[in-house]
Formats: structure tokens, C-alpha cells, sequence
């Protein structure tokens, strides 16, 4: 391509908290229609905003996981424009003094590394919902003043999948650390893309372009992809880029124009006059950076580190917060790690997507499932036992030792008896002892297999194999 | 007529002698509203008032504000009572909650008998822009004089004595100019002492909430009723405040007057007085000085204030647009219908207001006007801070001259005298006007600005000022 792709992303995140950004109605999520609704944020004339500690905090942490300086005093400013779903008429957010600014965050792509620098974050407030149908528009005020946090990166990203490996590097973030639900599908995290296409070398950015509603990450990959082409067949033409906003639409799998950009609206940003400045102590950051939940960056470190998982194994777990959590639980029960991994991502994960629950809802506790591992690591139980115990105690969480007891799930090793069953099998099969003692060693799993069949998988395999091996030698 | 023209400390009295109950004087008030000439009214509360005073049967001693009545600039909501601020606007609206400063009158057995007219949203100065038309002062030949704004039917009915207090709101002169007219006093403590919750928005960092009283020692007992830390209002103050300790005195006071302020004023008769209050006040102990103050300061007073009030006002009043609550017009298209609920609501003064507010904050302009006034803003609150640091307070004339006629301009290039108050509103200062002289039966008041959080010290002195005047429980009733 003959084109360099500049690309810069304005991600809004709903954080989560009690109640919203400056009202003390709640942010519950999916209440009926206006319920979670009071005087302030309808901006019924004589009311106030008042600053919610709690987004405070998210936003604090936020900027320190980017890796962003963090300002000490707190400032909002009011952002004017009549919209039908802006009560106030104006929306207070932080123009002058983001809360955090000059950041960064290592993305990886193709196992390469690269470095995005993040311009600012800053605190503001969501507005209402529209819900417009064909002759009218209904207004949801549930939404009107839910808090967020707008991250603003600098043009460093290249390519549609740096933007989506950044998207799910800030989603990974803002879940691990508890502070938005981070789904791009119910709009807690929003993404918008401004893109523009320079012939390579070329030292001018090209006309800016912007995309928005796209409400998955596989869809920034798609939208950016789609208006890569264009650009790049209008500037093959000879034609220009005009700047503009354009939406993604889903069923047609491209950006359609919404509006040209003649010139930057004036939102003729004032100070916002019922928030005084807020000095933010030291030791009030300090305590909100201590309290914060371990980041994926570190988990990885630790699961390389002290786990010694692989890549493919930490990039699994890595995508569910609560399968972390739940692997944290039982690895601190138990030293095989290798066989927790195997069994967590394995028959674990797959009875979890299977019933559509996750690693919390579900009952067997942690504590158990390391028993489990345990049994099987002792050679109590054996895989295929530890299956069947499995399903037993899944959603009643008994104790395991118990519950294989009860069950007789448990393995022989009784060698007179293993060496008994031996003897019946090799002798009902005395010509494939001829096959093993010509070399065709495959032969030798299908005698211990012949064992295993006729204890009902009871035996220890790699006892029965080992034995089978002396006694094919004594013959 | 028996109890209109008492103060809260007379009515209170009667009360604990059993000589009179609260609905005694609440059906007076009321009987008097009714009759009431000089357009003071926005929506009336009788009957919850009658209500609340027929409740009121175990008089509490040490509560002076028990079975009060009082009056509610329309621009303070009101729990249930529609509040317009005198704007078709919101003609019908009625809030879900009482003003914070209400809420605590009330609480306090204090009974709201009505709202009172004033400059639409408090945008004005004469009290002739409200949807309502010109409210008149009682003093003077009736219907004939102004009594100022935007706090005007608030100053009007104290001075009227139909009740010994009103709440009114202040974000330029709006309580300190029209109690110069109206013989009362008028007092706006430091910003952020009474909360705002509840106050329509102007201007948030000049707007206050403060009272009209026929006496000093009043506005001090409602500013330690309705002060303190509101959690509703972020920029409510969270000190306490320092109160003197023993009784007030002037020994030792230092009083500044402007003197190229001063030196502006024309009436004799004020000047001749002012000079005689000055020399009493010298005899008193207090130090008086006439000290020198920038000139082109003074002259920044009124555009710095007239371009920030007007291009934030623009902003505060964005949220009616009809959508989510008010006086609604419809439309085809949600722009339609913002257009036609602010076109037909606003009357056509506010619009200009409006109009030079957005044109102030224009991307081309702001720096020229919106910024270059917030530089300005700082710059007068630097020069008279300077003044503070070596003085309790400054004193001059709160006017330059008595309520003039309606519809008659002021005086030509008498801007500054007329409108310099406003330094307290850029500073937050608490600010007290008290009645000072007669002007042909008509009053003059005279200002006292002191230090933020410096409240008492400046009641003090106004107090012992009310001493020497002797100008206490003026209202129009009076011969004079």
C-alpha cells in the first residue's frame, strides 16, 4: 500500500459506581425507563451537581494503570450545545485540566510490542437515552448523568488491528480493575475512530474522518478496514477525502456518512461555577492506587513467572476476569499448576460454556476443584474418574475425597490383583506378544488398554503399564 | 391592623405574652396582600400558610422565628408552589423541593406566605422586567417610583411592612440595591455561607442568597439560622465562622470609604450626611479614611460585570428548553421546539441579554470579552482585598440617589456609582446596606463590604451604625 494509516481513538467508559457522576440517583443498569432519575438530573432549574467520590477514584486508577500523571486538583468546565438529550443544556466534563494526561500503553500485535501514548482522560457526564420511533422520540433520563471517563490517544495507532489490540487492552484494563463493565455491546465502552490516510513519507496528516457506533471491537477492526479502501480508491483517484463523520452500519458492513465537518463546533467552554476546585491529597491518591485490583499486565507477569504457564494459557485465562480469580483460588492449593491449567481451560471452561455460567456463579468452590487436581496428582483418582467426580459435585460442591469414596472412584493399586488381570490378558492374547517382542511397540497400549476395560478404568494406567512391560519381558 | 409593621423580635414578644397567635397575624397579612397596590406578587401560599400557622400552638421562647411570615423572592423553589421567576418560561412549573434556604425557615416554624415578583430570573435592576410588569416602592406618591431590582417585591412588601422579612437573592446589587430604596436592610453574606441549592442560576459564582429586614440585629439572627454546610450545594461552606466576642463596638474599627467613589456622588443632602456619619463615627472610636482606589478599576466594575453575567446567564438558562419540564411549545422537530419554548418564554430583554452573552463567548470574540472580563474580574477583586487587608470594612452610599421614577433612565454617566456593589459579588464579600438618610421622605442606604467569612464583624458594625442613624424598623407605614 502506498498509504500511511494514522489512526486515533476517543474512548468513552461508563465507570461503575452507586450513584451518578454529580446526582445521588442510582446507576443501576437496566432499571425501567426513567426511574433512576431525580431533580438534578432532569436539571430542573435551582439544582446543583455534587462530585461522586467513587468516579473519582475510578478515574484515578484509570490514569495510573495508562501510566498518565495524575492532577491534584480537580477542575470542570461546562461544555455547551442544545441537544434533546442533554437536560442541562451543557455538559460538565474537564476541557482545561484533564485528570490524567500524558500516558501510554504497550500493545501487542503479532507478539510485537508497541507503544500507543494517550493524550489525557478526563471525567464527565452521559446523557440521556433516545429512543426515537416513527413519529416521536422518548427520552430515557436513567442514563442522563451516568459517569464517565473519556480516554483520548494520539494518532499512534497504524493498522485496524493495532486499534482493536488497543480497544481490548483498554477493555481488559477497565474490567480487571473493576471499574466499568467494559461491554462494548451495552455501551459501557464506546469507541470512537478518527482516521486519515497520507501517501507514505508524507510529513501533512490527510482530512480527518471520524466513525462512530460501532458496539463491538470486531466491528472498529471491520469499520476501519472498510474505510481504509475508500480513502485509499478516492485518493488513487485523485479525489479528496472530505472531512466527516461517518457511522458504521452493522448490516451493510460499512461506514455511511452522517454529517460533513465544515469547521469545529464552539462549545464555548466556560468553568463550571457550582464545583469549586477540589484538591486531591496525596495520600487519598496514593490510598486509591494501593486498593487497586491487580492489572492484566501484572497477572501475566505472575502467571509467566510463578505458574509457569504458557502464552496460549495465559491469554485464555486472561480473557475472563473470574476464571483468573478462580485459578487464584486453587493454585494456592496446589503445586501441580501444569494439570490446574489444563483442567481449568479444559473440562472446567468447557462445563462453564456449555451451561452458560461463569466461574462465579458456579458452586463448586475453588477450594474443591484444587482437591480435584489434588486426587488426580496422587494418583488417588485417575483423569477419567476425575471427569465422572466431576459432574457429581459440580453444583453441590461436596468434598471430593468423600464424594469418590462414595462413589468408589477410586484407583487400584493393589499390584497381586493388577498383575492377575495382566497374566488373563496377555494370555488371551499371546500373538500380539509376538507383534510387541518384533518391535511394534503401538501394540502394547492396546493390551493396557485391555486391562483398563476390564477393571473399569479402576487401575492406575501407569502402574498397569509398568507392569505389563515386566511381565511381556519374562515371557 | 395590628401586627403589620412589628419586627420578628415585636411579633415574637406578642407571641410568648399569648397576646397573639400565629394565625392572628397571618390572616392580617394576608388581608393586607390582598390589598396590596404595588404589584408584589407571583404566586400567593395562603391557604398552606393559614395551614402552618394553625399548627403552630406551643410558642418556642427561644425561637424568634416561630410563626414568622415571610416572603419568597420568585426565583427560591418551593415544594408544591409554582416558581417562575417571574418568566412565562416556566409559567406552570412547580418544583419537587424547597430551596435549601427555605427549607430551613421553614423548619424553623417560619411561615412562606408567597412569592414576590422581581426582574425576570433576576436580570435586571429596576424591577420592571418580570413577567409581571413594574413592582412599585410604597414610599413616595403611589405607583410613581421604582424599588429597584431584581429582588423587587421581596423589598417592596417588607418595606410595605406587611412582613418583617423576605428572602431575596443578590448576584449584582439584587438585594443591597433595591434596600436603598426601599429604607431596609439588606444583606448578602460571603458566597457560599447560605446555600444555593434551590436558587435559580444566574451567574453561580456571583449569585447569593441573603434577606430584607427592617433592622440589623434581624438579618444577623436569619444568617445564623440559614448559614452552614449544605451537601447539596458543593460550594456551600463548610467553616464556621468566627462571631466577636462581648458586644459589638466600633473602638478600634477601620473604615475605608472609595474616595473617587465618593467623589462621584452628587446629591448634598447624602454627601452633607455621609460627612456627619463619618465625624460621629470618628467620635465613636472608629478610624475612618477616604483612601485612594484605581480609577480604571472603578470603570471595569460595570462591563466586567454585565459581559460575565450575560455570557454565563446564557449558559445557566440553557436548560429551558421545554423538553424535560416547563412552559413547553411544540414543535415539529426538537429544534422547533426549543426555538418556540425560549422564543415565546423569554421576553425580548432577556434575549438581549442572551444574545450579547453568546456573542461575548464566541470562539472570535471570547478572548476580547468573555476572558479579558475574567481577568478584569480578578484584577477589581485583587484591588479591593487590598483595601480589606488594612480595614474591616468599605462604606459608601449604596446609591447615589433616592428610588428614581418609573420608566425614567438614571442619570446619564453615573454608571459606576450605580452599579459599583457588584465588587462583592466578584469577591464574594459579605455585603450589608442599611438605611442611612431621607431624601424628601424618600430613603437613601448606605453599604458596608467586608471580608469573606468577616460576617459578623460586618453586622457588628453595621449595628452600631443603626445606633447612631436610629433609622430602625423603617417602613413606608410610618409618617415620616
Amino acid at each position: 500500500m502506498k498509504y500511511e494509516v494514522i489512526i486515533g481513538l476517543e474512548i468513552h467508559i461508563e465507570t461503575k459506581t452507586k450513584t451518578k457522576m454529580f446526582s445521588s440517583s442510582s446507576s443501576l443498569f437496566d432499571a425501567p425507563a426513567n426511574t433512576n432519575v431525580n431533580v438534578v438530573d432532569m436539571a430542573f432549574p435551582g439544582t446543583l451537581p455534587t462530585v461522586n467520590k467513587k468516579a473519582v477514584k475510578n478515574a484515578i486508577m484509570l490514569a495510573h494503570a495508562l501510566n498518565m500523571n495524575i492532577d491534584e486538583e480537580l477542575h470542570f468546565d461546562r461544555k455547551n450545545y442544545f441537544y434533546s438529550d442533554l437536560p442541562k443544556g451543557y455538559q460538565i466534563t474537564q476541557q482545561r485540566r484533564p485528570i490524567g494526561s500524558d500516558g501510554y500503553l504497550d500493545i501487542f500485535v503479532n507478539d510485537t510490542k508497541k507503544r500507543i501514548r494517550i493524550e489525557r482522560i478526563h471525567m464527565e457526564e452521559d446523557t440521556a437515552k433516545q429512543i426515537h420511533l416513527a413519529d416521536i422520540t422518548l427520552i430515557d433520563y436513567n442514563r442522563a448523568g451516568l459517569p464517565l471517563v473519556e480516554l483520548v490517544t494520539e494518532p499512534d495507532l497504524r493498522s485496524g488491528e493495532e486499534a482493536m489490540a488497543f480497544v481490548e487492552a483498554v477493555r481488559e484494563i477497565v474490567t480487571f480493575l473493576e471499574i466499568s463493565d467494559g461491554k462494548m455491546e451495552e455501551g459501557s465502552l464506546r469507541c470512537d475512530v478518527n482516521i486519515s490516510l497520507r501517501p507514505i513519507g508524507a510529513l501533512k496528516f490527510g482530512n480527518k474522518v471520524e466513525i462512530k457506533n460501532m458496539n463491538s471491537i470486531s466491528n472498529i477492526g471491520k469499520a476501519i478496514e472498510m474505510e481504509i479502501m475508500r480513502q485509499s480508491a478516492l485518493l488513487d483517484k485523485g479525489a479528496k477525502v472530505e472531512s466527516q463523520t461517518r457511522r458504521y452500519d452493522d448490516s451493510l458492513k460499512d461506514t455511511v456518512v452522517m454529517r460533513q465537518k465544515d469547521e469545529a463546533v464552539d462549545y464555548r467552554y466556560i468553568p463550571e461555577g457550582n464545583i469549586l476546585p477540589i484538591a486531591l491529597s496525596k495520600d487519598f491518591i496514593k490510598e486509591t492506587i494501593v486498593a487497586m485490583k491487580e492489572l492484566p499486565s501484572a497477572k501475566r507477569e505472575r502467571y509467566f513467572a510463578k505458574f509457569k504457564l504458557n502464552a496460549h494459557e495465559v491469554n485464555i485465562l486472561l480473557q475472563d476476569k473470574e476464571l483468573t480469580h478462580y485459578f487464584d483460588e486453587a493454585a494456592a492449593n496446589v503445586s501441580n499448576y501444569k494439570m490446574l491449567i489444563n483442567w481449568i481451560i479444559g473440562e472446567f471452561s468447557s462445563y462453564l460454556n456449555k451451561e452458560g455460567k461463569n466461574a462465579k456463579s458456579v458452586s463448586l468452590s475453588p477450594q474443591n476443584t484444587a482437591k480435584l487436581i489434588n486426587l488426580i496428582d496422587n494418583g488417588t483418582i485417575s483423569n477419567s474418574q476425575a471427569r465422572e467426580l466431576f459432574t457429581h459435585i459440580i453444583d453441590t460442591n461436596e468434598d471430593p475425597e468423600t464424594k469418590a469414596k462414595a462413589l468408589n472412584l477410586v484407583q487400584v493399586s493393589d499390584t497381586d490383583f493388577i498383575l492377575d488381570v495382566i497374566n488373563e490378558v496377555i494370555n488371551e492374547n499371546l500373538s500380539v506378544i509376538d507383534d510387541i517382542k518384533a518391535g511394534k511397540d503401538r501394540a502394547m497400549g492396546f493390551l493396557v488398554g485391555q486391562v483398563m476395560k476390564k477393571t473399569k478404568g479402576k487401575v492406575n494406567p501407569a502402574l498397569a503399564s509398568k507392569l505389563m512391560k515386566q511381565e511381556i519381558d519374562k515371557r | 391592623m395590628k401586627y403589620l409593621g412589628l419586627t420578628m423580635t415585636e411579633l415574637h414578644e406578642l407571641y410568648v405574652a399569648g397576646k397573639a397567635t400565629p394565625l392572628d397575624v397571618i390572616n392580617e397579612v394576608i388581608a393586607a396582600l390582598e390589598k396590596d397596590q404595588n404589584n408584589i406578587l407571583e404566586k400567593t401560599m395562603y391557604e398552606k400558610a393559614r395551614a402552618a400557622a394553625a399548627s403552630l400552638t406551643k410558642v418556642e421562647e427561644d425561637n424568634v422565628l416561630w410563626g414568622i411570615p415571610f416572603l419568597v423572592k420568585d426565583n427560591l423553589t418551593t415544594k408544591g408552589v409554582e416558581t417562575t421567576g417571574s418568566s412565562n418560561i416556566l409559567n406552570g412549573f412547580v418544583p419537587l423541593c424547597n430551596a435549601e434556604v427555605i427549607e430551613k425557615l421553614v423548619a424553623a416554624k417560619a411561615i412562606p406566605v408567597a412569592k414576590t415578583t422581581l426582574d425576570e430570573f433576576g436580570m435586571g435592576g429596576r424591577g420592571e422586567t418580570g413577567h409581571k410588569g413594574t413592582t412599585y416602592n410604597p414610599y413616595g406618591k403611589e405607583r410613581t417610583r421604582i424599588v429597584g431590582g431584581s429582588s423587587s417585591g421581596s423589598a417592596s412588601g417588607v418595606a410595605s411592612g406587611y412582613v418583617p422579612f423576605a428572602v431575596g437573592s443578590d448576584t449584582g446589587d439584587s438585594i443591597r440595591k433595591p434596600a436603598s430604596f426601599a429604607g431596609l436592610v439588606g444583606f448578602k453574606p460571603t458566597w457560599g455561607a447560605i446555600s444555593r441549592f434551590g436558587l435559580y442560576a444566574f451567574m453561580p459564582t456571583l449569585d447569593h442568597v441573603g434577606f430584607f429586614t427592617r433592622s440589623v440585629g434581624e438579618a444577623r439572627v436569619l444568617f445564623e439560622k440559614t448559614s452552614g454546610y449544605d451537601k447539596k450545594d458543593a460550594t456551600s461552606m463548610a467553616r464556621t465562622l468566627q462571631k466577636e466576642a462581648g458586644m459589638a463596638t466600633l473602638k478600634g474599627k477601620r473604615i475605608a470609604v472609595l474616595e473617587p467613589l465618593f467623589a462621584l456622588m452628587k446629591n448634598k443632602l447624602l454627601i452633607n450626611e455621609f460627612n456627619t456619619l463619618v465625624e460621629q463615627l470618628r467620635q465613636e472610636g472608629a478610624v475612618v479614611d477616604f483612601v485612594p482606589f484605581d480609577k480604571d478599576i472603578l470603570a471595569a466594575i460595570f462591563p466586567t460585570y454585565f459581559i460575565l453575567s450575560c455570557a454565563e446567564a446564557s449558559i445557566s438558562t440553557a436548560n429551558l428548553t421545554g423538553i424535560g419540564f416547563g412552559n413547553k411549545k411544540d414543535g415539529e422537530s426538537y429544534e422547533e421546539i426549543v426555538a418556540n419554548t425560549r422564543g415565546q418564554g423569554f421576553s425580548s430583554r432577556i434575549k438581549h441579554r442572551l444574545m450579547l452573552g453568546q456573542y461575548a463567548l464566541k470562539k472570535e470574540n471570547r478572548q476580547k470579552y468573555y476572558d479579558r472580563a475574567q481577568k478584569a474580574r480578578r484584577l477589581i477583586v485583587e484591588a479591593v482585598d487590598q483595601v480589606l487587608a488594612s480595614y474591616d470594612v468599605i462604606m459608601l452610599p449604596a446609591a447615589p440617589n433616592h428610588a428614581p421614577t418609573v420608566n425614567k433612565p438614571s442619570e446619564p454617566n453615573s454608571e459606576i456609582e450605580n452599579n459599583y456593589m457588584a465588587i462583592a459579588n466578584f469577591g464574594g464579600n459579605p455585603s450589608l446596606t442599611l438605611p442611612f438618610c431621607l431624601d424628601e421622605g424618600l430613603p437613601i442606604g448606605i453599604n458596608l463590604t467586608g471580608k469573606q467569612f468577616d460576617d459578623f464583624n460586618v453586622l457588628n458594625i453595621a449595628l452600631k451604625i443603626e445606633e447612631i442613624t436610629k433609622l430602625y424598623n423603617l417602613h413606608a407605614g410610618l409618617k415620616l
